[in-house]
């Protein structure tokens, strides 16, 4: 099947402006839009730029816009796309570098800024580790395996308007702590997410929940948390 | 900046549309309403405010209070019952309600005009 790829290029040595390219290729069935991308740039224009690493949903290096929404390019197949033209974008509200690649530090800053690591100043015991039922494990379970690929964030309109904005990830990685019955963080995090730039920036608009790869929901997360300030505070 | 818009979205939006707009409508109710001090000025502002296009506005201002408000228990189940799954179906129940009372509340204002 024959499938146009209008694909963003931007490079910001040539001083020229963003534009689209286009790139025609027969696709096969199970092809993704990832192997596309690796296609176009083995045999149709090397100088593409994107980021890859693992092809197999895991490391969370190619998120990117396809067809208007954040996907991971590895897990997508171009078939299931239903589209004679796929349109491919670097993921919206950071800072393209070049062509799919943005500028992901800031993303990661706020990762930081939620201490995204178990805090509890008792010793683990000496014979055996920190335990935890697995009903406690449960409420955790899905925010632990965001693998940090920024589609949920770079989807959320309330951080494009506000880059201070923690943004759905780094909330979710604060949910993850805050939550674990092991942690005993919370008082350090509280100052962090509570606040205008934290989870009260949170609208519900649900992009996020639509974005992740991994099907988090972080938008319910978020509530939690809130819901945990609220009780904590009163 | 462009995104597919989904139901989230749309929702988002349109509460922030009508919030605004119930805004700009309180202002101008509360300052109608206080200006009428005699039943010379209330009668000159009742024939004025009795033109179809006030009619027409009534039914916007019906619309945007009951999608304002349902909309906002939307948000509250949300946030509050953990039902962000269900978002998207909530707001189609709550569209289905929010028709019905349109209906039901636009029948009186119509008939009152004398259109029904």
């Amino acid at each position: 099947m024959n499938t146009v790829f209008k694909i963003y290029r931007f490079d910001p040595e040539s001083g020229r402006n963003p534009r689209y390219q286009y790139f025609e290729i027969d696709v096969t069935k199970g092809q993704t839009v990832l192997d596309a991308l690796i296609e176009i740039k083995a045999h149709k224009d090397g100088s593409l730029v994107f980021r890859r690493s693992c092809r197999s949903g895991i490391c969370g290096s190619c998120a990117m816009q396809i067809n208007g929404l954040n996907k991971l390019a590895c897990e997508t197949q171009v078939e299931d796309l239903k589209s004679k033209t796929v349109t491919i974008d670097p993921l919206p509200g950071f800072k393209p570098i070049k062509d799919l690649a943005v500028d992901m530090e800031p993303f990661y800053d706020k990762l930081r800024a939620v201490l995204p690591y178990l805090i509890n100043p008792d010793s683990p015991p000496t014979d055996k580790e920190r335990i935890q039922s697995p009903e406690e494990f449960k409420m955790i379970e899905l925010a632990t395996s965001c693998i940090l690929c920024g589609g949920c964030t770079s989807s959320c309109p309330s951080f494009w308007a506000d880059k201070a904005y923690l943004g759905p990830a780094a909330l979710v990685k604060a949910y993850r702590y805050v939550f674990d019955t092991r942690d005993r963080g919370y008082s350090d995090r509280s100052g962090v997410v509570n606040n205008k730039h934290g989870l009260w920036r949170c609208h519900t608009i649900m992009n996020c929940n639509d974005a992740c790869p991994k099907h988090i929901f972080p938008t319910e997360g978020i509530s939690l948390l809130k819901r945990k300030v609220v009780e904590e505070k009163y | 900046m462009h995104y597919k818009w989904k139901t989230g979205m749309w929702a988002f939006v349109m509460h922030r549309v009508t919030g605004l707009a119930l805004t700009v409508y309180l202002i101008m109710h509360i300052n109608v309403v206080s200006s009428l001090h005699d039943p010379g000025s209330f009668n000159k502002t009742m024939a004025f405010l009795g033109q179809p296009l006030f009619r027409v506005l009534e039914l916007g201002l019906l619309a945007a209070v009951i999608y304002h408000g349902l909309n906002g228990v939307r948000v509250f189940l949300i946030d509050f019952c953990n039902r962000t799954k269900n978002h998207a179906a909530i707001f189609w129940i709550l569209a289905a309600t929010g028709s019905v009372i349109f209906i039901v509340g636009a029948y009186p204002l119509l008939h009152h005009a004398g259109i029904f």
